[in-house]
């Protein structure tokens, strides 16, 4: 019911200009140049690349991402300014993917944080991934990309997680 | 093959040189490849032989001179596994001796960097090891984290 | 009459940001097709600007951050106010070449408190590179608004305008060259490339603007947009005769003049894009070297000639 209330506007605005934060570890990294130049040109709809994440709307997950890299993830989403969405590619982060049995990749990103937009494959082609793009505008307006709102509220829970996952499953040591 | 000539102990396997050696030889072998043309240092590899209670450390060494690969390769024990680190010859030795270092477990003496370098806050026995079982690691402890349980009146 | 020439200020100030951000839209649409792409419509400036003012969350430095960015802005209508726009005075007065000059510092003041207060070292070089670019380019720009002083003999932006009438300034052959130098001297002044180095967003993670978000970035665009208009009209003012093309003060004189400045400054900017399209990064010193090196031999070269036409 709040959300109803929004701006239109905000929203309309919102929808039309998602600059992205390519955060490029993981195979699908590859995919994105495609995707941003002339063939399958991505400026057509307002969205464009960004460099820090201050800037940026959309955070892109492009793979697998190894305990290591989830910590530095988490500091980059919590320095993006709402309302912010994350778009996570390929079939590792829904369930593991090819590295399902791995001492140390996460296997469900959706544990440690909020997801708007899965895109399957293993990599998405770049028709993929423009067609998750599209996904995400509709649902920006339609008012139900509100992973932003689920971080603040759930915050506990998130970081219980992060935790768990950082320390390998076991309680808080010095190599942390 | 140039390198057989200059080491007498290899023999020709798949048309690149394999030595066998031990590890008070090893150091003064490569020493000796390394001034003979044998100058870019490609790999450091390890391989667990749980059968025969040992690990395999494989230096891998190329010509650009005479265009030969050769492998030098020593034999550890299991139990203790330690050997003298050889970033003196080759400074980009110490980043493969952290890496087997972390992965199985081998212990290189004159190393000052043996710091965790992949695996951050890992407590587990090395994990390349015949012995570790990754699937049931990987139940254990991501299987088991919780979702996020979201309270019944949002509906998102 | 105070109160008409406060609302004309005003009415002023939000026609030239409007014209500005409508070319920021127009210049993307352009690159698009130099690259043999579809681009963004032309009014995404404002859908962009729309966007960043209505973020929910706003991440903020301190006192200092936040009013660096009133630096900016303050100086660049400042700007705006001295220059004659299609032939209407507003705060023209005598002597104001040099305080336009003067102005031309004071938004790069705004970029280093900003960055400052930021605490980001990417911030620091980049606004140091910043403020290398503008002693850089001022020399060779100020030699030729010399030249320009010598041959009119008057040091008003207003007056050059207004003796432009019989012939523009860069049909008289000394002025050819001068005008090609201070085209280069613009390319640094709206930070295009080849001298986009302090904010480039692959170097150093966009310079100054590396902790700009939400509402702090859409007053920083709107402050591009600002540029944009301010510099290619200076330009435009010195040597295309400011478009002024009917003189007799009625509304139709007004609406023509009005039409011809804006075909001006729209192809001066479609040149600084096209240059901007075709042309790598210069390094800082790569940068400095040419403004200083071949830019002021230039500059000083038209500079001896106009005195030689002017003393014969």
């Amino acid at each position: 019911m709040k959300y109803e209330d929004w701006n239109k506007i905000s929203r309309i605005a919102s929808r039309k200009s998602l600059w992205v934060l390519h955060f490029c570890t993981g195979c699908g990294a590859i995919e994105l140049p495609p995707v941003m130049t002339s063939r399958y040109d991505m400026e057509r709809f307002g969205m464009g690349p960004m460099a820090t994440p201050r800037q940026a709307d959309v955070l892109l997950i492009t793979g697998y991402l190894t305990v290591k890299t989830l910590k530095r993830v988490v500091n980059v989403y919590e320095q993006m300014q709402s309302p912010k969405y994350v778009i996570s590619f390929g079939s590792c982060p829904i369930n593991g993917g090819m590295y399902w049995d791995s001492y140390n990749t996460v296997k469900r990103l959706d544990r440690y944080l909020p997801v708007d937009v899965y895109v399957g494959g293993c990599m998405p082609r770049p028709e993929g991934v423009m067609n998750a793009f599209l996904k995400l505008m509709e649902l920006i307006d339609e008012g139900k990309a509100r992973g932003w709102e689920k971080y603040q509220k759930y915050y506990e829970q998130y970081k219980r997680n992060q935790k768990m996952a950082f320390n390998f499953g076991g309680e808080e040591n010095e190599g942390a | 093959m140039k390198a057989l000539e200059l080491i007498e102990k290899g023999e020709e396997m798949h048309g690149r040189a394999y030595i066998k050696s031990d590890r008070d030889e090893v150091s003064s072998i490569i020493k000796k490849l390394k001034e003979n043309g044998f100058d870019h240092f490609v790999m450091l590899s390890c391989i667990d032989w749980i059968d025969e209670n040992e690990f395999e450390l494989v230096y891998h060494l190329w010509s650009y001179e005479y265009k030969e690969h050769v492998m030098v390769s020593v034999r550890l024990p299991r139990d203790s596994p330690s050997i003298g680190s050889m970033h003196g010859l080759f400074p980009q030795i110490e980043t493969y001796e952290r890496e087997v270092h972390e992965m199985y477990g081998v212990d290189f003496e004159g190393n000052s960097r043996l710091t965790p370098f992949l695996l951050d806050g890992w407590r587990d026995i090395p994990p390349m090891r015949k012995d570790f079982d990754s699937k049931k690691f990987a139940e254990d402890v991501f299987d088991n984290i919780p979702e996020i349980k979201e309270e019944e009146d949002e509906g998102i | 009459m105070v109160i008409t020439k406060i609302a004309i200020i005003a009415l002023y100030t939000t026609a030239a940001m409007f014209v500005g951000i409508l070319f920021m839209g127009i210049g993307r649409k352009i690159v698009a097709r130099v690259h043999n792409r579809v681009g963004p419509p032309v009014y995404q400036g404002f859908i962009d600007i729309a966007k960043l003012l209505t973020k929910k969350t706003n991440i903020s430095h301190g006192w200092i951050y936040d009013l660096a960015l009133l630096f900016s802005i303050t100086g660049i209508i400042l700007t705006i106010l001295f220059l004659p726009i299609g032939g209407v005075k507003l705060l023209s007065m005598e002597g104001d070449a040099f305080l336009v000059l003067y102005l031309l510092a004071i938004p790069a003041l705004g970029f280093a408190l900003g960055a400052g207060a930021s605490g980001n070292p990417n911030a620091a070089i980049g606004v140091m590179r910043a403020l290398v670019m503008m002693l850089s380019y001022e020399l060779p720009f100020v030699v030729t608004l010399i030249a320009l002083m010598i041959y009119y003999d008057t040091s008003s932006i207003a007056q050059i305008v207004e003796m432009q009438r019989a012939r523009w300034a860069i049909m008289i052959p000394p002025f050819v060259l001068a005008a090609a130098v201070a085209d280069m001297a613009l390319q640094g002044m709206l930070m295009e490339a080849p001298f986009d180095i302090p904010i480039a967003p692959h170097e150093i993670a966009s310079g100054p603007m590396a902790e700009f978000g939400g509402k702090h970035l859409g007053t920083l665009m709107i402050y591009k947009a600002g540029t944009i208009v301010a510099y290619t009209t200076l330009f435009v003012d010195l040597f295309l005769g400011g478009g002024v093309v009917m003189y007799d003060g009625s509304l139709l004189a007004h609406i023509a003049n009005f039409a011809v400045w804006f075909v001006l400054i729209f192809i001066v900017f479609t040149l600084s894009l096209l240059i901007n399209t075709s042309f790598p990064r210069f390094r800082i010193e790569q940068a400095f070297k040419f403004y200083w090196k071949y830019e002021a031999l230039l500059a000083f070269i038209s500079l001896i000639w106009v005195y030689l036409v002017v003393i014969s």
